[in-house]
């Protein structure tokens, strides 16, 4: 049974590239090149300078996008969560902001922020920092009262009940903003660098669109969804060593 | 919210109680009242109780479940305010939590982010500092070695109540409030666990008290039991538990025991009633 399912996702890996290939061979996707023309223009790209440039541009504004946003997001959504007084003051304003598509403000951040670099990041940024804001909130909520109880009557003071209590009990909700933050950390990236320009992989695959090289679209792509998927193992890697207890271990 | 936020006038009315004995953790309910406010409409869970225990005595509160039993022990945890009286705790009003009123809840509630020795040790940490080898020694006097790296997760039920059992000693509280602690365990576990807390109260010198709606664990346990009526919760009566210490639980064979548990019985029969009466009545 657990074998049969296996041959059958492995299956639909499989479909991708041969429906792939069959699309480009017999020119069902006019101007798709064909796997073998990606992975020639890919051998190539690796030899590029620009490429290495762009891809190391691309994870850098990712991850100190994403390392800002959780790093306000996670205290911030702690304390809207226990606090009312807090929740009262911030919340509605957040809840405002939040609907707007962090790319509608490129145009206006590239217009007022100094420098290009700074609006990619503040794009970014927005991606990553309400997902972790929102399940954080959720995470300090859901937290049972009699947990902060028992602290404080071991002696825990405000701080240590945040410190010790709150804040890993939370954990499990923050990790999960985190995965969907990462996610949208790269996709906001991807479409400000199609539009503000310079550098970056976003860049880099709308160059190869307007010099209508199409291989090398087809490598931008690949490469992204690879940082895309690597960068979200990592999230979950860290967060299967934080949060070890929920799940029992074997004695 | 909590009290904490709420400034209010409610200390220095009471007087110091005398302490003539050098002995800490007596508790003083005074005209305790506790109003439950859920979107203005009025839940009066405990009215005009009040309720004496000394220094070191074991007291247990026995009532019908939604009686208000949890509203008091909270209160005196210091985790609610009282609508009006309050509580008294060696002389001093109950404001905030305070490490020497140690709780023992209801569900466990160790935490499940730590493991079994950092739970244990979690109070001492908070506070003066962890004695090296202290964790261990309470572990093991509860059954619990080779357990310390575990997460609660990992534990029976029985051994969870024990190792929050020892969390609470390795703080040193001068009162462990207990709120039906054994409630969810089974027959065996529970018997296991009420010998092991008569152990450990019969050395500590602490003040406990023990809420249970267990007539017979009541008696088991307790110098006194202060029996509560039906909600708005008071003291209906208190019935003194004359059965010599050390006890074991084959004292429910005995004669003495079985008389006041038909006292307490009636007690409870007759307060039964009387909300039956009401009920009709409304
Ligand atoms: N936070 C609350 N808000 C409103 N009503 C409550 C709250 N907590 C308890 N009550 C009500 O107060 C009464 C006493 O509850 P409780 O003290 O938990 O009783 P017990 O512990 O004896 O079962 C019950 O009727 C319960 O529904
Ligand atoms: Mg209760």
């Amino acid at each position: 049974m657990e074998s049969r399912r296996r041959l059958v996702r492995l299956g639909s890996i499989l479909a991708v590239p041969v429906l792939w290939f069959v699309a480009s061979r017999f020119g069902l996707i006019a101007g798709l090149p064909t796997p073998v023309e990606v992975a020639d223009a890919y051998v190539a790209e690796l030899y590029r300078d620009d490429f290495w440039i762009s891809t190391i541009q691309s994870t850098i504004r990712v991850l100190a996008s994403f390392v800002v946003a959780a790093a306000v997001a996670v205290p911030l959504g702690l304390l809207i969560g226990r606090y009312t007084i807090f929740a009262d003051l911030t919340f509605p304003a957040l809840e405002m902001l939040r609907p707007i598509p962090p790319i509608a403000w490129i145009p206006f951040t590239i217009l007022v922020l100094p420098a290009a670099e700074l609006s990619i990041m503040f794009i970014t940024f927005l991606g990553a920092f309400f997902p972790i804001l929102l399940n954080t909130v959720q995470g300090a909520r859901g937290v049972e009262v009699e947990y902060p109880r028992a602290a404080q009557s071991l002696g825990a003071n405000s701080y240590q009940t945040f410190r010790h209590v709150i804040f890993p009990g939370a954990l499990p909700a923050i990790h999960a903003g985190m995965i969907v933050g990462m996610g949208l950390a790269w996709v906001n990236l991807i479409a400000a660098e199609m539009v503000a320009g310079g550098t970056g992989l976003g860049f880099l695959t709308w160059s190869a669109y307007t010099s209508g090289s199409y291989p090398t679209i087809i490598v931008g792509v690949i490469t992204i969804g690879l940082l895309g998927a690597i960068s979200s193992a990592l999230v979950r890697l860290l967060g299967d060593w934080q949060i070890g207890w929920t799940e029992p271990r074997p004695n | 919210m909590s009290k904490h936020d709420d400034p209010t006038d409610d200390a220095s009315t009471a007087e110091p109680a005398p302490d003539t004995t050098g002995k800490t953790g007596a508790i003083a309910l005074d005209n305790l009242n506790k109003t439950y406010d859920p979107e203005g409409e009025h839940v009066v869970a405990v009215e005009d109780m009040d309720l004496d225990v000394a220094a070191e005595e074991f007291v247990a509160l026995l009532g019908p479940s939604g009686c208000g039993k949890s509203t008091v022990l909270e209160c005196i945890a210091g985790y609610l305010e009282p609508t009006e009286g309050e509580v008294v705790v060696d002389g001093t009003p109950v404001t905030d939590p305070d490490p020497k009123r140690g709780v023992v809840f209801q569900e466990n509630r160790l935490f499940p982010w730590k493991t079994i020795k950092e739970n244990v040790e979690f109070g001492p940490r908070m506070h003066e500092g962890v004695e090296e080898g202290r964790a261990e020694s309470i572990l093991d006097e509860m059954g619990l070695d080779g357990f310390e790296d575990a997460y609660p997760s990992e534990l029976s039920g029985g051994m969870q109540q024990r190792a929050e059992l020892a969390r609470l000693l390795a703080n040193d509280p001068a009162i462990m409030l207990m709120d039906e602690p054994f409630s969810a365990l089974d027959a065996l576990t529970k018997e296991i666990m009420q010998k092991k807390l008569l152990e450990v109260w019969e050395r500590d010198n602490r003040t406990v008290l023990f809420i249970t709606h267990d007539v017979e664990e009541a008696i088991l346990l307790a110098d006194r039991v202060a029996i509560m009526t039906a909600r708005p919760g008071q003291i209906k009566d208190v019935i003194d538990v004359d059965i010599d210490r050390p006890r074991d639980p084959e004292v429910v064979t005995t004669d003495r025991f079985t008389e006041l548990r038909e006292r307490a019985l009636s007690v409870i029969r007759e307060e039964a009633e009387r909300a039956l009466e009401q009920e009709d009545g409304a």
